[in-house]
Parts: structure tokens; sequence; C-alpha cells
């Protein structure tokens, strides 16, 4: 593959970045152990949004297409009211922005790991990068060091987790109406959600974060656009950020190290 | 809406998924993120992750829902609890869920 776009690397680098992007089995393994137990989670939202697109009114082939080519279950559960009710089609996008508008930041984290890949490459690993995945890799590599086997751990997260959804979607798609909404089955995912989130609440700043996202979320559900999720994720940083540094500051006032700077 | 109107959008959809999962996977080694901003981000998964669950749980269409009428925040309570003990996702859905559906089903509260 022909390298377009990636970053000029020092030359004395280039070998220590070739672990990132070899092969490792076991970090491909481990990747598969920690994205297992969510793809329960993921398949039943995807067969949650399948189920969705057709009761709008979508054909077999335009949610397939949909599935597929999107594959982004919340922007397209929030396109589907508004292709009720025949909204510009600017409007569409804009609301599928800012509810993607989160992917943006987590790119921005996972972006740095793998700037040295082939931009075809770094394209589509971002293009297939849900939620889930960045909170499981973020957990296992949270510094942007070169290690050993990362890109077969992010692989190993997200293949499966691609597949777990697209059939799920695809089943979602061909059962239709067959699967009763009072079921609540897309409550697998906010549960498998729910488990990923635990263990990252690991401090006072990031409790503090997620008290403050989920509040925010709810206050704010009815904003148009779907604001509420983007004003939620900044808040709830802002507020995790200001817990840090005020216990940073107790902390350095408690050990007697403060400066007058 | 048209069959093509139907396709356009989900033309723009995908775009609006490119241009926000690949954004800096394609355009970060040319953007500086400050360092304070970047220890900000940390916390980014985390809380997208709990906006996402947060109005699902806690609100029931678009009013909000707390206490024993609502099955889902209740489940959620219970899969908590079995996480922190077992930590084991599989079985904490299937707990949730059984949670969830047999309060649904059986109108306990």
């Amino acid at each position: 593959m022909i390298d377009l776009g990636s970053a000029p690397l020092p030359a004395q680098s280039a070998a220590t970045l070739d672990i990132v992007a070899e092969h490792d089995e076991a970090a491909w393994r481990d990747g598969l152990r920690d994205g297992v137990p969510t793809l329960f989670g993921i398949g039943a939202w995807g067969l949650v949004v399948g189920v969705a697109m057709v009761k709008t009114g979508l054909t077999v082939t335009q949610a397939l297409g949909m599935t597929l080519l999107v594959f982004a279950g919340s922007a397209q559960l929030a396109s589907l009211p508004l292709i009720l009710a025949h909204a510009p089609i600017w409007v569409i996008f804009a609301t599928a922005l800012v509810v993607n508008m989160r992917f943006v930041i987590f790119s921005a984290l996972l972006a740095p790991h793998f700037a040295h890949l082939p931009w075809r490459s770094r394209f589509l690993l971002g293009y297939v990068t849900g939620d889930m995945t960045v909170a499981l890799f973020m957990q296992r590599y949270p510094s942007e060091a070169p290690a050993r086997g990362k890109l077969s751990y992010l692989k190993g997260l997200l293949y499966p987790n691609w597949a777990a959804w697209q059939i799920g979607s695809i089943a979602g798609i061909f059962l239709g109406s067959a699967v009763p909404a009072e079921w609540g089955l897309g409550f697998a995912g906010t549960l498998a959600i729910l488990c990923i989130t635990v263990p990252l609440v690991a401090n006072w700043a990031a409790l503090t974060g997620v008290l403050v996202a989920g509040v925010v979320a709810v206050a704010a559900f009815d904003l148009p656009y779907k604001l509420g999720l983007l004003l939620a994720v900044l808040l709830g940083m802002f507020s995790a950020m200001a817990v840090e540094e005020l216990s940073a500051t107790w902390h350095r006032r408690d050990s007697g190290e403060e400066n007058n700077d | 809406m048209t069959d093509l109107d139907i396709w356009l959008i989900i033309g723009v959809l995908a775009i609006a998924t490119a241009a926000t999962r690949s954004s800096f996977w394609l355009v970060g080694h040319h953007i500086t993120i400050p360092k304070r901003v970047q220890e900000m981000l940390r916390y980014a998964p985390a809380c997208a992750l709990a906006a996402i669950i947060a109005p699902d749980v806690l609100m029931n269409g678009s009013h909000l829902q707390l206490g024993l009428g609502n099955p889902k925040l209740i489940a959620a309570v219970v899969a908590s609890i079995f996480y922190v003990l077992r930590r084991d996702m599989l079985q904490t859905i299937l707990v949730g869920m059984v949670v969830f559906t047999g309060l649904r089903l059986l109108h306990v509260f």
C-alpha cells in the first residue's frame, strides 16, 4: 500500500513503531477476550436499530445499505424520526454530526497511537471504531508510547464488534416486527456499556465526570439536533478536570509543597 | 420520500460517520492538542458512555422516572452491584435482563 499521508518520522523511531503494527497473536487474543463479553450487548443494540429502520419504512435494501455504510447506531436512530418527518437533508446531516461529535474526541485519543500507519488503514480503523472499543483500548494502553501488539489488540476488539453489530442489525432488518419493542432488548446494550463504565470510575474526578455527564444527558435530552449528548460529554470532561485540579491543589497544600507561582 | 432521497440521506450519514470518526486519524499529526486539553480528553470515554446510558435508564419516553416503578433503573442498580462483585460482563447482562424482564412482566412494583 502506498503511504500517501502518514506523519513524517525520524528514522530511528521506524523500528520501534514496527512493533505497534506487527501482528501479535497474544495481543490479538487479548483484544478478542476483552471484547467478547460486549458482543451480546452490541448485537442486541444492532438488532434494535435494525428493527427501528424497517419500522420507519425503509426497504430491506435501504436498511441494509444504511447499516453497512453508516455503521453508527445512535446517529441512525436519531435520523429515523427526521426521515419520518420529511426533514431537510441538511438537518439530518447536522443532527448526525452532533450525535457523532464525541467520535472526534475519541479519534483524538486513539489516532496518535497509530499515526505512522498508511492513511487508508487509518481511515478504515477510525471509521469502524465505536464507543466501547475506545473505552476498552484506552484502559489497556493509556499511554501513546509505542507498545508491542497495539494494532493487533485494537483489531481483536474491532472486527468482532463490527461483525456482532452487523449480524444483530441484519437480523433485526429481517425479523422486523417479529421482535416486540416491549421486550426492551436494547437494554442489553445499555448493560454492556454499564459494565465498561464501572472500571473507568477509578477516582473522584472520573466519578464526578460520569455523574455530571449522566445528569446533563437527561436534563438536556429534549435539545434539538441531539445536542444534549455533546453537551453532556463536554460538561462531564470539564467537571472531571476541575475536580482533578482541585484535588491536586489540596494534595500539594496538605503535603506543604505549595509554590507561590 | 423517494428511494433516491433515502439513499442521499444514507450517503450524508456515512459522510457524518467518516468525518467524525476518522477526523484525527487523517489530520491528527497536523494538529497539536494542548497538554491540558489532552488531559481532559482522558475523561471523554467514561463521560460519553454515561451520557449514552443515563437517558435509557432514567427516562421513560421523554420524562424522568426515578424510583421503584422504573424496571430499567432497578435492573441497572442490581447489574452494577453484581458487576462490581463478580466482574463478569456476560453474567451481568443476563442478570440485568432477567431482573428487567421479571419486573416488567410481573409488575412487582
